[in-house]
């Protein structure tokens, strides 16, 4: 039987092709400590979960880089970007206890790190909202079989089969058709 | 196909990493010569990407709520008594995860067809063993059957792997081991040893193992060849040696190509015959530095094959735990001596991988 001996880069792979045995370690490993220091600055219990899911959605997009996965400590990075996620949210709900602000992000020397991969991802949401707007307007069937593909890996076979098409090509023409229309509907709200 | 469709055909194929070299560059040209079709193309494929990126975001997001509905809630109504994980609780629990990470890992490649071990133009090299040699081995091992440990079952694949120490450090190709029940080794001598995963790096398709045996050594002395960290250049002169066969076979040919498959910079194209079998064996140049280890063979020509750079194999032991106490080897003793005195040197440490699943 194997006994492998897990580095921080080999979970990341797994974690970045959504391995849950991966997702959970990660997830339980660094739970604690940041949630210690979440609550110690004023988080509630739900604020919590909140910041630290989206630290691990962070993660999980820088962990698609290859140079990432091979430099990274998982739990430097964690805890960075879970300071920084409460640091905003917490100005914005002027939870934010005076003390903070002079010493978050700034550990060891790491003024602020990794400011730009929260920008990423703030930005990368307000993009993937738009294209669930997009998405909505497109109406039926086509929402649904788009959704049925990208978004829960259907095979055209599948797809035939739900929506009652003929054949896998039926579909697959008909997914062209709708994915032409949302591209339509996409760009034209991005160039509004 | 309308014109429209056919944008979204190559788009997709593009995303999902499934066309072929020349249509990626019949790609390319058409982008710069046309200016349409280029901003469509652009279009098209951004979409697609935010698509699935999309989806795989929301994913993510629902499995993360459930794990932390399943892992964190519960042990949080009993009001913060963290109970710490002794340590020889670690030991069972991080070998379960590593087996599920393995086995999802091993799906993920079969299942998703962007993988390039996928594409018509790759085929890796492990070797599918069938029943009339497995008998000859079994002659083998019966004369030896004192010192041999007994593999379980009949060897389901076959691939070559080398040393990088003489304890029993050894690197295959990752697709070798993929999926193993367990792994042999099958030395020089034709003497089986159990061996178990160390590391491995799917993308690179890069395995280190280690052979289990107390007191094992693959040869008299310290491993003879030296790892090139940096990548040798166009035309230089390189051999191989590996298990094709029950026997060993030696190779010879060039770098053909300073990147390898897709352009893919942590592999060379080379012009070396390889067959089945000879997944994982080392590459060698004329001063027995070890360049790369052989992955796969590309079907343009006869000879097209692919090897991983060996500066992709130290990036991977680097990586490794410092307490594993992997030393590398520092003296380079094949520079001096002709060819075949190289190989007979290099024989020792150059053994036969099989591959045990149910």
């Amino acid at each position: 039987m194997y006994t492998s001996t897990h580095t921080e880069q080999q979970l990341l792979a797994a974690f970045a092709v959504g391995d849950r045995y991966a997702a959970t370690k990660i997830y339980n490993q660094y739970y604690n400590v940041i949630n210690a220091w979440l609550i110690k600055n004023g988080a509630s219990e739900d604020d919590v979960a909140d910041v630290y899911q989206e630290a691990v959605v962070i993660l999980y997009e820088k962990a698609q880089q290859e140079e990432f996965r091979l430099t990274c400590s998982i739990s430097t990075y964690l805890f960075a970007i879970s300071k920084h996620l409460w640091y905003k949210k917490a100005s914005k709900q002027q939870k934010m206890p005076g003390s903070l602000s002079d010493h978050a992000g700034t550990e060891e020397g790491e003024d602020w790190a990794y400011e730009d991969d929260v920008n990423v991802q703030v930005e990368r949401e307000a993009h993937y909202d738009q294209l669930n707007v997009a998405l909505e307007q497109l109406g039926e069937p086509c929402s649904s079989l788009i959704k049925a593909f990208y978004h829960n890996d259907k095979s055209m076979q599948e797809i035939a089969a739900d929506f009652g098409y003929t054949n896998p090509d039926n579909a697959k023409t008909q997914k062209y058709k709708c994915l032409t229309r949302l591209r339509k509907i996409f760009y034209g709200m991005q160039a509004k | 196909m309308s014109a429209d469709n056919q944008v979204w055909d190559l788009a997709e194929g593009y995303i999902n990493n499934t066309l072929t070299v020349a249509e990626r560059e019949a790609i390319q040209h058409r982008m710069a010569a046309d200016a349409a079709f280029a901003a469509s193309f652009q279009e098209c494929a951004d979409l697609i990407s935010s698509l699935k990126g999309n989806g795989r975001q929301q994913k993510l997001r629902a499995m993360l709520k459930d794990i932390h509905k399943t892992e964190i809630a519960p042990t949080a109504k009993k009001k913060a008594t963290t109970i710490p994980l002794r340590t020889h609780y670690w030991r069972t629990a991080s070998i379960a995860a590593g087996i599920a990470l393995i086995t999802s890992m091993a799906t993920y490649l079969s299942v998703h067809p962007s993988d390039k071990k996928a594409s018509s133009q790759y085929s890796v090299l492990r070797r599918e063993i069938e029943t009339i040699k497995r008998s000859q081995n079994q002659l083998i091992q019966n004369i030896n059957q004192q010192k041999a440990a007994k593999p379980p079952a009949v060897a389901r694949y076959s691939g070559t792997g080398f040393a990088i120490t003489n304890d029993g450090y050894f690197v295959t190709s990752y697709h070798v081991t993929d999926g193993a029940d367990s792994v042999y080794i099958q030395d020089h001598e034709g003497e089986y040893y159990r061996a178990y995963v160390v590391a491995f790096e799917p993308k690179n398709d890069l395995a280190i193992l280690k052979v289990e045996a107390d007191g094992f050594k693959f040869g008299k002395g310290e491993v003879p060849y030296t790892f090139a960290a940096g990548k040798a250049g166009l035309g230089s002169k390189v051999y191989t040696l590996g298990y094709p066969e029950d026997e060993i076979v030696y190779n010879e040919g060039y770098i053909s190509a300073k990147n390898g498959f897709e352009a893919d910079s942590n592999q060379y194209r080379l012009e070396l015959p390889a067959d089945p079998g000879q997944s994982g064996a080392p590459v060698l140049d004329a001063k027995g530095n070890v360049l790369g280890i052989v992955t796969a063979k590309g079907s343009q020509s006869e000879g097209n094959t692919y090897a991983v750079s060996s500066k992709a194999l130290l990036q991977l032991i680097h990586s490794l735990p410092k307490e594993m106490n992997l030393r590398l080897p520092h003296n380079n003793k094949l520079g001096s001596l002709d060819r075949e005195q190289q190989i007979k040197k290099l024989e020792y440490f150059t053994c036969s991988v099989k591959v045990y699943k149910k």
